[in-house]
């Protein structure tokens, strides 16, 4: 094989012709295109597709390479793609998620073993202390480690459920951890929800706010394309990002017990709940299940609200969240987000 | 000279070295290194690395690097690169300022 032969091509994946060949290439890899990718690459030897990967956000996707063309190095080439790509969008902290069997070549690439569900997924980082900073710093934050808790929230938006959770937990603890989920991928942006619940629980003393970036993981940013059920996919995402709550945060800060809401509505949520109240006990953090806050005999939940706001019935939302999130609502900067919702282009 | 913000040269290739560096601000010279060839090679390449370093004048920079195999002038070029980018200069000679 003449290694000279390969060259790297972009692929153009609003054009569908091109997005079907990388679609196409993946599945003979036994892989799926996860639905969020903003950049493609593939590797080409003349006509033919000898590789291919992905860039979304910070994570490095669809890595896959032909049977034909294994041990060329090609995924030296693709990963060295994606990575000066995705510096030159001045992203240097990146992941990757992939199958266990995998870890040696993502190491040989320079990137470093974070947390692991055995046979199904590991996540991998590009610097080698990435996580051990990350939970030095919440430590130094956090002084002292007495009788600790945490709750891990998305508030899309943050509604009078949220707050009566928080004041919960934070009555039956010294201190309260919250950890708001840092993805874009909800109606309501990250740096918007997070500033709400800071306004929400203002009046809680013993609550601490962090930012859920990088190693809460979300289940809208868990990559989806190499698992083949969604059982399946659901168990292994609640699985990785459990064991890195109960191995690396949870320790830093000294947290002995998660509260999370009941979910009767959601069954993604109720199966991750399910996970938790099975596997957190086993790291000595004790869990517990609260409740939903009800309103006129119904379960207050973000959806509600955002289904209230897409039938224009904004009025009926003030019963629902706390007069902060309702000014908020009604402000000139939470036009477009409204507009956005009625106008159904998101799911959450 | 002063590294502010992050810099990245080089691929992951055989017989090439990706070099990444960052501020390290009061940290002096850390360098992170992960290569094919450490056992035989690991003190010449962070050795080259260092020279390299103090002939730009850098005292402080988080320098993480992964190895191929690379040779002394490979990994000489991709830190000066990395540098230069990081640094936005692109002059050459590469003269202390």
């Amino acid at each position: 094989m003449w290694y000279g032969n390969f060259r790297e091509q972009t692929i153009n994946l609003q054009l569908p012709e091109e997005k079907y060949r990388l679609l196409a290439f993946l599945e003979r890899q036994g892989l799926a295109l996860d639905g969020n990718v903003e950049y493609a690459v593939a590797v080409m030897d003349g006509e033919k597709m000898a590789a291919s990967g992905a860039l979304d956000g910070r994570v490095l996707k669809c890595i896959a390479v032909d049977e034909a063309y294994k041990n060329s190095g090609l995924s030296a080439k693709v990963v060295s793609h994606l990575i000066s790509e995705a510096y030159e969008k001045q992203r240097t902290h990146l992941f990757v998620y992939t199958k266990p069997e995998n870890k040696a070549i993502f190491s040989e690439l320079g990137f470093y073993a974070i947390a692991e569900v055995p046979s199904k997924v590991v996540l991998m980082e590009n610097r080698p202390d990435g996580i051990k900073r990350y939970i030095e710093t919440l430590a130094k934050e956090n002084g002292s480690k007495a009788d600790s808790a945490a709750v891990v929230v998305n508030c899309n938006p943050f509604t009078l459920g949220h707050r009566y959770l928080i004041e919960y937990a934070a009555s039956r603890c010294q201190r309260l951890h919250v950890f708001v989920l840092w993805e874009d991928r909800s109606s309501f942006p990250a740096e918007i929800r997070y500033r709400l619940v800071k306004e929400g629980t203002r009046h809680l003393s013993n609550v601490v706010l962090h930012q859920g970036k990088d190693y809460i993981i979300s289940d809208a940013t868990f990559p989806s394309y190499f698992i083949k059920t969604y059982q399946e996919l659901v168990e292994t995402h609640a699985k990785l990002d459990l064991e890195i709550f109960s191995r690396y945060i949870a320790p830093a800060l000294g947290i002995r017990k998660r509260f999370v809401g009941e979910e009767p509505y959601c069954k993604v949520t109720a199966a991750y709940n399910a996970i938790m109240k099975a596997l957190l006990p086993v790291h000595g953090i004790e869990v517990e299940v609260v409740p939903r806050k009800l309103a006129d005999g119904e379960a207050i939940s973000a959806s509600r609200v955002r289904e209230l706001i897409r039938s224009e019935k904004l009025q009926e939302v003030r019963t629902l969240v706390p007069e902060t999130t309702y000014s908020f609502l009604l402000s000139e900067e939470a036009q477009e987000i409204i507009r956005q919702i009625r106008s159904g282009s998101r799911r959450h | 000279m002063k590294i502010h913000q992050a810099g990245i040269a080089g691929t992951l290739e055989s017989s090439d070295i990706t070099i990444h560096i960052e501020e390290n601000e009061g940290k002096g010279i850390e360098i992170q290194l992960k290569s094919t060839v450490l056992n035989q090679f690991g003190n010449q390449i962070r050795h080259v690395i260092q020279e390299t370093l103090q002939e730009l004048g850098i005292t402080d920079v988080l320098v993480r690097a992964t190895d191929k195999g690379a040779l002394d002038c490979t990994i000489r070029a991709r830190l000066l690169t990395a540098v230069s980018r990081a640094t936005h200069s692109s002059c050459f000679p590469w003269e202390v300022k």
